[in-house]
């Protein structure tokens, strides 16, 4: 379903991403590790194009994104993406943030666009909070109006970019739950995530990145329990 | 010093005629100014150097000379090459529009840029495209930022509007001047002037705090 | 409320003037002592060629020619400063200035509130127009746009013709403005001193207009030196204007700068 191949990305002379390849399969979830700075989120915005690649090509079913002839506003409407920091807009109420842009994007009627906005806010628990503004929801709170909002585009693949980092512990569980569940339903998704409970019982694979490189891959369990090279050992000794 | 308020109040027609005219020319002056200003602000914003060039040339152009000049080209200069003929009004309300729409750029753009850079990427990455981004989610967050300092750029539009009494358009401070010639007095018409001015300012202050506060609840 | 902010604006305001007021007024008795020629500060509006203009960071012109001779008859220094037409009044009014000499016409209510010395310079009001105008006489202003300059006799003379405060009476800073928005057409038609506008038309042939002279509506005008009212400074000057009238200083200035004689005798037998 994603097929990254070569994958490059500099920012001036620094280069980021060295040499990604790697292929995701439709309904699995990856999850990505790494210390700090070492390009993982350069990564996942190239998967969408809110980074420009330097080379190499990436194909989310059989299109090649990096095509400059692509449209890439239908691209990115495929493929959602979840923040660190939310990025729910202040201006908009709840509702409002979820119907925004499948109305105008998408030209979704505005009452069907409102309809399937209940339904994906129940699904993530908040459905009472549909007219409130971000404002008055807590970092929890905030971040399952981010993944519905993102959902309702009906996206082909979920991006979460350290979705649970910027919250409280206590809220923490809240968003895993979601995530879960999305992942159960059988949605393809790439997560970078330091929550090592998730990535074992959600992740198919998982991949660890270290200064701009694909270290190792495997299923969570071998690479928890067995990492094979040193970094991935020296790393999983300091967050583990 | 006698102070002849009786003159003031023959006078007084003529003081509210041209407060009519400032609050007239101003109001034009910058409804335009914004809507010049919203467009310059965004092609300073260009990424392409060469296509941003003319917006901030306009922009260094426009706060980098007095007023006072710019008025004096358009009005015998602009203003004529355009419609064969001089008109004061016409004039005044094109240098103030053309000289706040300066200001109003970069308010626009500071405006624009101090919204946190993770919102055009969330519109982004829902899929929309430039335009609808800004229409739908930079613009109406920045315009709350700029409510102040647009403010603050109409109150010194108003002031700056007294500017043009010297191509003769019939404004509040053109009538006090013309007061002073007639009466060779001083304080009566440039403090009733001032005073008008005072009121004007300190009404706009009161509106302009009372719609930021409204904005602040939503 | 409005009216008491306007006292107490006025009094703070008034009582600072004063006291720059004085403050000269001693430095000027220091010097007294120290030079035989006293020093008088003349103020000027400087921007009605050709009796008083600027050439270069020079003021010159007729005004400042003639006032020269007269005050060096009269035994004094000036030092000549260009203010502006309306700061004249209010420097003069409050003291800051000791003289004016700027083409200003000896009316009667400016006798109210300024003294005159002998009128020195006899002027008339004339109408300038574009060239085909079918403006032909002081009437035919009636319903046209007409430029002056603020506070002038032209104003005062148009304003009586077009009514007072008319929208199509506009009135400029001075008469550059109220010519350029004539030639730009902003204005059908300028009223100004016969001086002013003479010179202009001579000085710039190529912009075709026209000077049109009505004598049944516009009086002659008279132009004396401004004094502050009751100065001590007006019978030296008086008497100095009359000695240069005999011994001919004031027909070689006046040749000078119009090329013709003046009628001394006629306005001799307007002084009192
Ligand atoms: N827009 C940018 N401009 C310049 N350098 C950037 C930019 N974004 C990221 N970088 C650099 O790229 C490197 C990788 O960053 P990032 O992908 O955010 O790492 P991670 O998410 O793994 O912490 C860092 O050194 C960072 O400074
Ligand atoms: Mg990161």
């Amino acid at each position: 379903m994603i097929r990254v191949e070569h994958l490059k990305k500099s920012f001036g002379n620094n280069e980021v991403l060295k040499d990604i390849s790697v292929t995701i399969d439709r309904r699995e979830v990856v999850v990505v590790i790494g210390p700090s700075g070492s390009g993982k989120s350069t990564f996942l915005r190239c998967l969408n194009r809110l980074e420009e690649v330097t080379s190499g090509h990436i194909y989310i079913d059989n299109v090649d994104i990096t095509d400059p002839k692509v449209n890439i506003n239908k691209i990115r409407a495929e493929v959602g993406m979840v923040f660190q920091h939310f990025n729910l807009f202040p201006h908009k109420t709840v509702l409002e943030n979820i119907i925004l842009s499948p109305i105008i994007v998408k030209k979704v009627p505005r009452k069907i666009a409102i309809e399937k906005a209940y339904d994906l806010l129940q699904k993530v628990g908040l459905k009472e909070k549909a007219d409130d503004y971000p404002a008055s929801l807590s970092g929890g709170q905030q971040q399952r109006v981010a993944i519905a909002r993102a959902l309702a585009m009906e996206p082909k693949v979920m991006l979460f970019d350290e979705p649970t980092s910027a919250l409280d512990p206590e809220m923490v569980g809240e968003v895993l739950e979601v995530m879960k569940r999305l992942a159960k339903e059988g949605m393809t998704m790439v997560v970078v995530t330091h929550e090592m409970g998730f990535a074992r019982e959600v992740g198919d694979r998982v991949l660890f990145m270290d200064q701009g490189f694909i270290i190792e891959e495997n299923t969570p369990k071998e690479l928890f329990e067995n990492p094979q090279q040193e970094r991935t050992k020296s790393f999983l000794s300091r967050i583990l | 010093m006698n102070f002849r308020i009786d003159l003031i109040i023959e006078y007084m027609p003529y003081f509210l005629r041209g407060t009519a005219y400032t609050i007239g020319i101003s109001l034009l002056g910058i409804l335009f100014g914004l809507i010049l200003g919203l467009f310059i602000g965004l092609g300073k914003m260009i990424k392409n150097r060469f296509l941003s060039f003319p917006f901030t040339a306009y922009i260094t152009f426009f706060r980098g000379t007095p007023l006072m000049l710019q008025i004096l080209i358009i009005h015998f200069g602009v203003v004529r090459a355009l419609l064969g003929e001089t008109n004061g009004v016409f004039a005044g309300i094109m240098a103030l529009s053309l000289n706040s729409a300066a200001y109003v750029a970069e308010i626009f753009r500071a405006g624009i840029q101090s919204l946190d850079k993770g919102q055009m990427e969330a519109a982004r990455s829902l899929g929309m495209n430039y335009y609808q981004a800004m229409r739908h989610v930079i613009l109406p967050q920045a315009f709350k930022r700029m409510i102040p300092p647009l403010g603050n750029e109409f109150i010194i539009l108003l002031k700056d509007s007294a500017q043009i009494s010297i191509i003769a358009v019939p404004e509040l401070t053109y009538w006090a001047r013309v007061f002073q010639g007639r009466f060779y007095k001083v304080w009566e018409p440039y403090l009733t002037a001032a005073l008008i001015y005072l009121f004007l300012t300190v009404v706009l202050t009161f509106l302009l705090d009372r719609l930021e506060k409204r904005l602040k609840q939503e | 409320m409005k009216k008491w902010l306007v006292v107490i604006f006025g009094l703070v305001l008034s009582g600072l003037f004063v006291g720059c007021g004085e403050k000269e007024a001693e430095n000027v008795a220091g010097e007294e002592q120290t030079e035989e020629k006293k020093e008088l500060r003349l103020v000027t509006d400087a921007a009605y060629a050709p009796l008083e203009y600027m050439e270069g960071d020079e003021i010159v012109g007729f005004d400042i020619d003639f006032i020269k001779a007269v005050a060096e008859e009269a035994g004094y220094e000036l030092e000549i400063e260009h203010v502006g037409w309306e700061p004249i009044f209010v420097e003069i009014e409050g003291g800051t200035a000791d003289l004016a000499v700027s083409s200003i016409s000896i009316r009667p209510d400016r006798q109210e509130n300024y003294d005159f010395s002998y009128p020195y310079f006899l002027s008339t009001n004339k109408i300038l127009v574009r060239e085909g105008s079918d403006i032909k006489s002081a009437v035919d202003l009636k319903d046209k746009v007409v430029a002056v300059q603020n506070g002038t006799t032209g104003h005062l003379a148009a304003e009586q013709i077009l009514g007072v405060d008319n929208p199509n009476l506009k009135k400029f800073d001075n008469n550059n403005f109220a010519i350029q928005e004539l030639i730009s057409g902003g204005a059908d038609a300028v009223v100004a001193d016969n001086a002013v506008v003479e010179e202009y038309v001579k000085n710039n042939p190529d912009q075709n207009l026209v000077i049109i002279e009505d004598p049944d509506a516009f009086e002659a005008e008279y132009y004396g030196i401004l004094f502050q009212k009751g100065s001590p400074l007006v019978a030296d000057f008086n008497k100095a204007i009359q000695t240069i009238f005999d011994n001919g200083v004031y027909t070689e200035i006046y040749m000078k700068w119009f090329g013709v004689e003046p009628d001394i005798e006629h306005l001799k037998s307007l002084q009192d």
